[in-house]
């Protein structure tokens, strides 16, 4: 396994909104999603999902429901909703943008100038 | 985010405030548990998934705290819950709770009372307009000033916008259905006017008004309004009889008018004062003068001013003008009282400062044993500012419901002392609880409990959480610094405690000397009362003196009385004139320098009545009448001062001050004990008893002030119970006599000595709850150093100390305490204890019995309070002390 990387400060929101809008997911199928799709190379506090989440529903970009989890037990799942969905793309545009951007800087050599 | 989403997310949190609790615990534990269980999937042993799982998660306290943060409703919410733990805690600790909170009302209740009563009669301005530039313009600074002065000052002067004048007048009201006797005021027609307050119906009196044949008009105080003419706004222009004569109300005064502020306070009706014939008179001294200062104008001008024109007046009229003093208006009303209010609020302030300093120590005492509490909490995840919030919250809890104790306490006991106080405080009917200072004393408190409730938790997080956990319940770490602000908590507690009360001990023998105050005359079992002719057929001088005769006959008739007379002026409580007088024989003195006395006048009977004894001479009967030679009685002081080592009886003097005439000598018939006049702590002065019988005035005078006599009747029984049948018996002639000051001596002799009393009694509470916050104080310090020294004791007495050592050495540490509290409070006793010189009677500021007797019995309440602890150190059983490390 390559070396953890530790989460860039505000992107933790970003890859919730994500992980929720390919499925409704509990707070610890999120964690999963999240490690799975990164192949495990991201470190994530574990505490600190959660104040993510109410934040996020607090802002009305995700919903979440009690429901059954796969192991038969009450867990409560979270989904996006539509401004979620807006913000997410928005976000992502913004993303996209930014590591443009900075991947041009650093890829500059000093003939370019 | 709309704002309507934030408001419901904002109520949804606020009503589901236990759900989403309860959720979120639910989430994070599943959370926990599925991990655990995905651990040990992987092959982690059962027992170890869990606590790593745990560990992955990190505090969960800390993301509890975010997930609130993030709902934003936390300030509240948290304020909320903390409030909820706040109270479980202190139900938890019912008797800290309790006395901490009893402790702050105490301490606020009574500063606020005493301050409500500063700044009513001392701080607040006079209810007059701009009422700094007030004077009083007086003999001595006190006495009153004959009209032809007050003519001469007024005329000449130039620093005063206004200068006016007034005279007693005491008129019976008899056109009621019961007639009054009532205290009122005559005053020039400027006066009122330069006070600057308007009347609330009508008018105040016109220019002219004061000139003889014009002066029937009469203004109302608020009170005689509603009390007599039912608030009746149709009042102006009505005609009422005082003293038989018609006045025509002109006026009704607003409410809370009083005036004048200083001697005749009680005055409810007002009315021109015309001069007439006494416009040369510079003997018969009976007005104040009160001004105005000009625009402009100091007091020391003002002074300079007066004190050359009553130089000059003085040449002129040798004797007549002399310590004339012009004095700020509101000095003259306070002045009495400034001292015992100062002493009374040093007091208070004293109490206020151990309050504090004793919720401080429980603060402390408390924090030390929640040391481990806090440590658990940190080790939990919680944050610092967390923690810190959940103590602030806390001692505003106690704060405050030990605050709104105080304030409601405050209004209890503002209320208690305007009852409890001397009627003689000035302006003491105006005092009302006093917001500014609760606010003060309020917030005042509440910043002590916050200081000292916050100051441990800080104390207490900067500490090796782990190291505190492992101390166990010994909790050592905390260490002497805590200690050492304990101890001195307590030694500042003992000083003040001290101070108090050597100054309720020195107060306390000021009363008891003041009871063995001799008075003279014996005041028990003697009623006394008023009758007023004024204004009734009576007065008629051919029936006055056989109404008298008549009336004392009916009174000794009385069953139950054993003797009855009457006097012009009760001692202590009616007026005291003093009057000049000549003695046969001798030249005649250099004016302003007569010999002068107390004139009384007497009927058969009064020395008796009073008991009043004689010691050379005989007594004043009903021979001494008008067709007889003039006869007085003299007190012992008059025998020394004017007729030192001569016998004084069978001696003339005269009180004629017209010189162009005879006089009319009076032989001095025999000499009586001293007895008091008018001030009870004062020695009597030079006074001399007429014969009722034989004075014109006392029997024919119209004037109001001479129209009465005051009977005193001894009885058997209960003296108050006499009075409605003495009343009857005056009725029985006229239902028009106005009865007024219905008094027993011994109650007048207790109103005599009532400042004192009140002095006596408020330092006395102040200085017992002083002392009982100090030892609590000490108690405290040393129970609580006492149980962390158990394992010290416990290898003390495995080594041999038998429980006599453990009893001292336990005491000692307290008794050291004491002792450093009570030296210091010595020495500040010897420096404030001057401030009482002027509230003392028969003893010394620095009275050495009232210091050591203090100091001693603060030293066995020591004693006591840290007996309690060395008997449960004693206890001790050392296995088990040394086993418990």
């Amino acid at each position: 396994m390559d070396q953890q990387l530790e989460l860039l400060q505000g992107t933790l929101d970003m890859l919730i909104l994500k992980a929720v809008s390919l499925s409704p997911l509990h707070g610890y199928g999120i964690l999963l999603r999240i490690q799975q799709i990164s192949k495990e190379r991201l470190e994530i506090q574990q505490g600190s999902l959660y104040p993510a989440l109410y934040r996020l529903e607090h802002h009305g970009w995700i919903t979440s429901e009690w429901g059954e989890s796969e192991n038969k037990r009450r867990a409560r799942y979270y989904r996006l909703t539509a401004a979620g969905k807006r913000r997410l793309e928005s976000e992502t545009k913004r993303w996209n943008q930014m590591t443009a951007v900075i991947a041009g800087i650093l890829r500059t050599t000093p003939e370019e100038l | 985010m709309t704002s309507w989403t934030r408001i419901r997310s904002w109520t949804a949190a606020m009503l589901g405030r236990t759900r989403m609790e309860r959720e979120m615990d639910e989430e994070m534990r599943y959370h926990i548990e599925a991990r655990a269980a995905d651990l040990a999937e992987q092959g982690v042993p059962q027992e170890d998934a869990l606590r790593q799982a745990r560990l992955e998660f990190g505090g969960m306290e800390t993301a509890k705290d975010e997930c609130r943060d993030a709902v934003g409703v936390s300030f509240i919410e948290t304020l909320m819950q903390d409030a909820r733990h706040g109270v479980r805690t202190m139900l938890r600790a019912p008797v800290f709770t309790i006395t901490t909170i009893a402790v702050l009302a105490l301490g606020i209740g009574a500063n606020t009372a005493i301050f409500s009563v500063v700044d009513a009669v001392l701080l607040r301005p006079l209810a007059y307009r701009d009422s700094g530039r007030l004077v009083t313009i007086l003999m001595s600074g006190e006495d009153p000033v004959s009209v032809a002065n007050y003519i001469d000052w007024r005329d000449q002067s130039r620093s005063f916008a206004a200068m006016g004048a007034a005279d007693f007048w005491s008129p019976n009201l008899t056109s009621g259905d019961s007639p009054e006797h009532l205290t009122g005021l005559k005053v020039t027609q400027n006066l009122l006017p330069l006070l600057g307050v308007q009347p609330m119906l009508g008018r105040l009196f016109a220019a002219g008004e004061d000139q003889e044949g014009a002066d029937g008009e009469v203004i109302l105080s608020y009170r005689l309004w509603q009390r007599k003419f039912s608030s009746d706004p149709g009042v102006l222009g009505k005609s009422v009889s005082l003293d038989g004569k018609g006045y025509v109300v002109v006026g009704v005064m607003p409410r809370g008018f009083q005036f004048a502020p200083f001697w005749a306070t009680h005055a409810e009706l007002w009315t021109p004062l015309a001069f007439g014939a006494r416009i040369h008179d510079r003997g018969g001294n009976s007005l104040r003068i009160f001004a105005r200062l000009n625009d402009g104008v100091s007091l020391k001008q003002a002074r300079s001013e007066i004190a050359g024109i009553t130089g000059r007046l003085e040449q002129q009229y040798p004797g007549t003008n002399r310590e004339v003093v012009v004095v700020p208006l509101k000095e003259r009303v306070v002045g009495k009282i400034e001292t015992p209010l100062l002493v009374l609020l040093i007091a208070v302030v004293f109490v206020l400062l151990i309050t504090c300093a004793n919720v401080a120590h429980m603060l402390l005492a408390r924090a030390a044993a929640r040391q481990k509490e806090v440590a658990v909490r940190a080790a939990l995840g919680a944050r610092r500012g967390r923690i810190i919030r959940q103590f602030l919250t806390e001692s505003l809890l106690l704060g405050g419901v030990g605050g709104v104790a105080g304030l409601g306490l405050a209004a209890l006991a503002t209320r208690a002392l305007v009852a409890i106080g001397p009627a003689s405080i000035p302006r003491v009917q105006t005092v009302t609880i006093d917001w500014r200072a609760a606010i003060f004393l309020f917030s005042a408190t509440v910043v002590t409990s916050i200081g000292f409730g916050l100051a441990p938790a800080l104390q207490s997080l900067s500490i090796n959480v782990q190291d505190t956990l492992k101390e166990g319940s010994r909790g050592n770490s905390q260490g002497s610094g805590q200690n050492r602000l304990r101890s001195a908590l307590v030694v500042s507690e003992f000083a003040l405690a001290l101070m108090l009360l050597i100054g309720a001990g020195l107060m306390i023998r000021t009363f008891a000397a003041l009871q063995e105050v001799d008075a003279g005359f014996n005041p028990h079992h003697v009623i006394s009362i008023a009758v007023s002719v004024a204004g009734s057929k009576e007065a008629d001088p051919a029936r006055r003196e056989i109404f008298y005769r008549q009336l004392i006959e009916r009174v000794r008739a009385l069953p139950g009385v054993q003797a009855a007379g009457g006097i012009n002026h009760l001692p202590l409580a009616g007026d005291s004139w003093g009057w000049p007088f000549a003695i046969e024989g001798r030249p005649k003195p250099r004016p302003g320098e007569s010999p002068g006395c107390v004139y009384r006048i007497v009927t058969p009977g009064y020395f008796e009545a009073m008991q009043l004894p004689l010691i050379r001479g005989r007594n004043i009967s009903d021979t001494d009448n008008a067709t007889a030679p003039g006869v007085v009685i003299i007190n012992e002081r008059a025998a020394q001062e004017y007729w030192p080592g001569e016998d004084p009886l069978g001696k003339r003097i005269s009180f004629d001050s017209d010189t162009a005439n005879l006089p009319t000598w009076l032989t001095i018939i025999g000499v009586s004990k001293d007895a008091k006049q008018d001030d009870w702590a004062a020695h009597p002065l030079p006074e001399v008893y007429l014969a009722a019988l034989q004075n014109r005035e006392f029997l024919g005078s119209p004037a109001s002030y001479f129209a009465y006599i005051t009977l005193v009747a001894r009885t058997a029984g209960d003296p108050a119970a006499l009075a409605p049948a003495m009343k009857e018996a005056a009725w029985s002639f006229d239902r028009n006599l106005a009865i007024s000051q219905v008094v027993t001596m011994d109650g007048v002799v207790a109103e005599a000595t009532a400042e004192p009393r009140f002095e006596m009694l408020l330092l006395t509470i102040f200085a017992t709850v002083a002392l009982v916050l100090a030892s609590v104080g000490i108690y405290g310090v040393i129970s609580y150093s006492a149980s962390r020294r158990t394992h010290e004791i416990g290898v003390r007495m495995s080594l041999g100390a038998t429980r006599g050592d453990v009893l001292l050495l336990v005491v000692r540490q307290g008794v050291w305490l004491a002792l450093a509290g009570s030296g210091a409070g010595i020495v500040g006793a010897l420096l404030l204890s001057r401030l009482m010189t002027k509230l003392l009677y028969g003893v010394q500021p620095t009275d050495p019995a009232t210091f050591a007797t203090v100091a001693m019995g603060l030293g066995l309440v020591a004693i006591l309070a840290c007996y309690l602890p060395a008997r449960r150190a004693m206890r001790i059983d050392p296995v088990a002390a040394l086993r418990c490390e």
